[in-house]
């Protein structure tokens, strides 16, 4: 079964800050069966002609997003589709953005972006947001962490990932974090998420099809997770 | 006029500040500069400023690179202020030029040399113009403060000035790109035996062509995005090295470097390529400032790395290392880390890497663990590996995900009781690796690590 599994890595080449690549490395060593597909920028994306199980994208640079924008608009029909098709997507930092309406720069030019979800990014350079978060997804309490330049706006009402109970949501006034929309999952939570969330993670892969899955260093994880998680509810 | 009265309301209160702060003992502090920036926001534009600035920036190596150059002028004779007991920021700039001024507001000193933190170019280089500009290299960062290097490189291409002369590090793809208008000049090291045709980091930041978006070709890797590359679809390549090292002897400890067709050799201070990168930077500079071999090699040859980055001592034919490797920063750590796996014999490792201030106000973000190269720790020579802090757990984790056998590693909540669980069995050197802001910590674990290996050879002389 878990050989069955493909996991489309996209462009790992730049989308790949704040150790997000990690949660990969990390299913890798929970799932050594399954095949994982690094597609690099200039080759098309498996997802196209390929069925796959999880397609992840991570966290890049400003002038990436643009460029990655780009490259994925052509197959925007077929991303949309992919969700219908409840095919779990995994979606980090700025990535995010990517599917939204479009990113406005602080002179107010804006970046049409995929136009998947109604919301839209504001880009504040001159202004790092660094926050911790502890969230409510599926009866799982989320921790992590999110450092951005940008915050998004818009509806999320009816498709966010996590109800905020510690930090912030889409934005400084939000209390619902991320997008979801059947396994779409866009989240401004950055760095191991998966290593860091361990219940989360399991939750994952089931979606993905794997019956029982089990964690790698499971007891480990966990035990940092507690941790973890009191720490943040303490503060 | 106006402004003018601004400033020097500002200037004055900041000169009294600088006093009260000398009788208190308290003048290693940003505060003048602080005050100054507050009453009178252009402070840095109207306060006079020394003919030539030198100015070093750059995310590893500022601090050393700063001293290094500073003794060679000192040695040679030459007068000027630096903000080596401030802060590297646009206030702890400001309050070098509020002590070295005359009361006209006026320099007392024609020179000055000083570390600037790269984020704050946007405060510094719109009023202070360096004459020269080294940067030594650009790494990712703390995430939260410096977000990734393209951020950071943008910052300072938009705000370095015109005028400055750079001096830039070649093998740094990132760097060498800078400001691409400035005059320049780079300084590099020619291919290694150690350097190798793939990378084996993490953290890479130049694999595809900044240009075409075409995968780079490099001609070496050193390590993360430090070596020559060159894209074979357009015409992006590293640059020419102007002062280039041909030839480290590491057995005698002795470099050439080749400028203009004449090669000079250079007393190494120790085999660590960070540290030769330091002096590289240090010998271009100064070779533009018109400095010859002779008034260079003297002074270099006796410097020291200071105790806060890197100590050793032998106790009983055991080697205790102490060296910084900044949290937060994977390039720093994964130095740290490399450099462990490479040196000879049989190692315990004491890792401290936990960010205190963080620990202290809550759940530190450790996603930078995850951009560094702990799978470097997982060799061999490596018998032990001991860890403890608030983030304890999370660092088994990582161990464990680099594949750390964990018989091989202590990892626990508290800290000074490490000692006992270290196994002196075998070990030719013990490395303490440690944060920053984890001196005084790192201090306790030395003293208590030449404790236990005294006991110890007690023991045996009792049997």
């Amino acid at each position: 079964m878990e050989e069955e599994l493909t996991i489309e890595i996209l462009f790992p080449e730049f989308c790949n800050l704040y150790g997000d690549l990690s949660n990969m490395k990390y299913l890798q060593k929970c799932m050594p069966k399954a095949n994982f597909h690094e597609t690099a920028f200039d080759e098309e994306p498996l997802f196209v002609t390929e069925k796959v199980n999880l397609i992840y994208l991570g966290p890049m640079t400003e002038s990436r997003q643009e460029k990655v924008i780009q490259k994925l608009l052509p197959y925007k029909q077929k991303i949309e589709e992919r969700i219908e098709q409840n095919v779990v997507f995994l979606i980090t930092g700025n990535a995010l953005e990517i599917f939204s309406n479009y990113i406005e720069k602080e002179d107010g030019s804006k970046i049409e972006a995929l136009g998947i979800f109604p919301i839209y990014a504001k880009r504040d350079m001159l202004h790092r947001h660094n926050s911790k978060f502890i969230g409510k997804w599926e009866e799982i309490e989320i921790v992590g962490f999110k450092s951005q330049f940008t915050f998004s706006y818009g509806d999320n009402t009816h498709g966010y990932f996590a109800t905020v109970e510690k930090g912030i949501g889409i934005h400084q006034e939000s209390q619902l974090e991320g997008i979801q929309k059947n396994n779409f999952i866009g989240t401004y939570v950055i760095g191991p998420i998966l290593i860091l969330n361990p219940y989360f993670t399991k939750k994952l892969m089931e979606k993905m099809g794997m019956k029982e899955p089990k964690l790698a260093f499971e007891e480990d994880v966990i035990k940092a997770y507690e941790y973890r998680l009191k720490e943040l509810q303490n503060l | 006029m106006k402004k003018r009265i601004q400033f020097y309301f500002a200037f004055y209160l900041a000169k009294i500040s600088v006093i009260v702060l000398k009788i208190i003992r308290r003048d290693a502090t940003q505060f003048p500069g602080k005050l100054a920036i507050t009453l009178c926001p252009n402070f840095l534009d109207q306060i006079g400023k020394p003919k030539t600035i030198i100015a070093v920036t750059g995310t590893n190596g500022k601090t050393t690179v700063c001293n290094m150059i500073e003794n060679c002028l000192k040695e040679n004779g030459y007068d000027f202020m630096d903000n080596q007991l401030g802060s590297n920021t646009n206030s702890g700039i400001a309050s070098t030029f509020i002590k070295g001024a005359k009361l006209s507001g006026k320099p007392k000193k024609d020179l000055a040399v000083f570390e600037i933190d790269e984020r704050s170019s946007i405060r510094v280089y719109p009023y202070v113009k360096p004459s020269y500009l080294i940067c030594t290299n650009l790494f990712r960062d703390s995430l939260m403060r410096n977000a990734h290097t393209e951020f950071i490189a943008n910052m300072l291409s938009n705000n370095i000035p015109k005028e400055t002369k750079l001096i830039l590090n070649g093998d740094d793809l990132i760097v060498s790109n800078l400001s691409p208008e400035n005059e320049r000049v780079y300084f590099g090291i020619a291919r290694l035996k150690t350097d190798t045709d793939t990378c084996e980091n993490i953290a890479r930041d130049m694999i595809v062509c900044p240009k075409c978006d075409s995968k780079l070709e490099y001609d070496f890797v050193r390590y993360n995005h430090i070596g020559r590359a060159h894209c074979s679809k357009c015409d992006f390549k590293s640059p020419t090295i102007d002062y280039e090292v041909t030839n480290i002897d590491f057995e005698n400890k002795i470099m050439t470097i080749k400028h203009q067709e004449k090669e000079e050799q250079y007393d190494l201070i120790n085999n660590n390529i960070i540290n030769i990168y330091n002096m590289l930077a240090t010998i271009t500079l100064l070779q533009e400032l018109g400095f010859s071999q002779a008034q260079i090699n003297p002074v270099l040859s006796k410097q020291k790395i200071v105790d806060t980055r890197y100590s050793k001592e032998t106790v009983n034919q055991i080697e205790v290392i102490t060296q910084l490797a900044k949290g937060m920063n994977p390039i720093a750590c994964s130095r740290a880390f490399d450099y462990v796996r490479k040196e000879s014999g049989n190692k315990a490792v004491f890792l401290l890497l936990d960010d205190l201030h963080d620990a202290a106000n809550g759940s530190e973000n450790t996603a930078w663990h995850y951009d560094t190269d702990f799978e470097f720790l997982n060799d061999e020579s490596i018998k032990q590996i001991l860890t403890a802090g608030a983030r304890y757990l999370d660092t088994k984790v990582r161990l464990e995900m680099a594949g750390i056998e964990s018989k091989k590693v202590i990892c626990q909540r508290e800290e000074l009781s490490l000692i006992e669980k270290l196994n002196l069995e075998g070990i030719d050197k013990i490395f303490i690796l440690h944060d920053l802001y984890a001196m005084d910590l790192k201090n306790e674990i030395k003293e208590q690590v030449k404790r236990k290996i005294q006991e110890k050879q007690l023991e045996k002389a009792k049997e």
